[in-house]
């Protein structure tokens, strides 16, 4: 990978410095203030996660009527559990099944469902995901240690408008029974991605 | 345009680089960049959105860059064409540090709160049934062979292929700003058709906008 910590060639100072300059001119001039970014910081650090998504995906699991709200329309099934807000809102949830394994990639840069999923990983982002996710699935998902046999239908979801995917996994075999707590537990980011299964 | 940032399908890249157990921020700076692009965004004090920014960053440095320091450029390049600050008066500071004098403490708690607020209650939504839609449900579309020189999402592995359209998503007002809404539509291509007969099975789905469509 060639991402490494460069320079502007042609303004003065690393982007550290360059954003500390941006912020205290700013500040000065009382067009924003510090505290409003510590609160914007702290909302991605803290509140906004895949965490989130968890918790839609575990409800998912365990109530059927709520399942096919999630799947008719996300972004209003997110919303009951209080998620919603900047890069949610049109929100469509992918179902895998047995026959069916979905994954989703941004290619030409970093589209991400924020309020469920929090911001993306630095691997999503990479050019190397961006480039071969829609190229060579089965490959890339191999490096993420997943295997999606042949006679599964493999559906790559390119996102490059304004809806926002969010997959729904297969839920586990003993799901049946266990607190939706647990459940939540039970699911990462990389599953509601898609690059596990 | 058609940059280096549409890098679908490429070749190159090696392996997807993946940490385990990564913070949502590598460096304090990046969290700040995140944080002052939203809040300068709600503010209206940059031009145009984060992309086209990052789009018109050359080349070889978008190459060589960091994913936050191309987000940076960004931020800067709209503030400083929306007339908010000066590359030189940024330099300046850079030369010569400091924390902001006469922090503004007693800004209006409501500036405050409405940008936070702008975080969760952005009022965006698809237009729906009422945007007129050439393409409809089954119908098999052709992206249009062309050389875009505005913002766009149309990525170049597509075009020329033929799909079929899976869903109409509703109107949207197109990425390079237009304002008035246009119908999206998501369209299902195989494998086969974007990367010829050695491609992997499966299908590429992607949602276009009408405009990139015959």
């Amino acid at each position: 990978m060639n991402e490494s910590h460069g320079h502007h060639p042609k303004s003065k100072g690393s982007s550290e410095q360059r954003v500390e300059a941006i912020e205290a001119l700013l500040v000065e001039r009382g067009l924003i203030t510090s505290d409003v970014v510590d609160a914007i910081v702290e909302t991605y650090e803290r509140d906004v996660g895949p965490m989130n998504g968890a918790r839609v995906i575990a409800r998912a699991w365990v109530d059927p009527e709520y399942r096919s709200r999630l799947l008719d329309d996300g972004t209003s099934a997110v919303g009951e559990l209080g998620f919603g807000g900047a890069e949610g809102e049109h929100l469509v949830v992918l179902e895998n099944t047995e026959d069916v394994h979905n994954v989703v990639v941004c290619t030409l840069c970093s589209c991400y469902p924020w309020p469920v999923l929090g911001l993306p990983p630095q691997w999503y982002k990479s050019f190397a995901y961006r480039a071969r996710m829609v190229r060579e699935p089965r490959a890339v998902l191999a490096e993420f240690g997943t295997t999606v046999s042949d006679d599964v239908e493999l559906r790559v979801w390119d996102s490059s408008a304004e809806v926002r995917y969010m997959v729904l996994p297969l839920a586990p075999d003993d799901a049946t029974g266990r607190s939706e707590d647990e459940l939540a537990g039970l699911v990462t980011r990389d599953h509601m991605i898609g690059v596990v299964r | 345009m058609d940059g280096v940032h549409d890098m679908g399908g490429m070749h190159g890249f090696g392996a997807v680089p993946v940490e385990d157990d990564e913070p949502v921020f590598h460096e304090p700076w990046e969290g700040r960049t995140f944080g002052l692009m939203i809040a300068t965004g709600a503010a209206g004090l940059r031009s145009g959105s984060i992309r086209p920014g990052i789009e018109a960053i050359d080349p070889a440095t978008y190459l060589g860059s960091t994913y936050f320091e191309r987000w940076a450029r960004s931020v800067e390049s709209g503030l400083v064409d929306a007339g908010t600050l000066t590359s030189a008066e940024i330099d300046a500071r850079v030369d010569a540090p400091e924390p902001p004098r006469e922090h503004q403490d007693d800004t209006n708690p409501e500036t405050a709160s409405r940008l936070t607020g702008a975080l969760v209650d952005r009022p965006r939504a698809p237009s729906g049934d009422d945007v007129p839609a050439r393409f409809d449900v089954l119908d098999s579309v052709r992206v249009k062979r062309m050389a875009p020189a505005g913002h766009h999402r149309c990525p170049r592995y597509i075009r020329g292929a033929t799909g079929t359209v899976t869903r109409l998503p509703g109107g949207w007002p197109h990425a390079s700003g237009d304002e008035s809404p246009e119908a999206t539509y998501t369209v299902r291509f195989a494998m086969i058709d974007l990367w010829g007969t050695d491609a992997e099975p499966g299908w590429l789905f992607i949602d276009l906008w009408e405009r990139y469509l015959e």
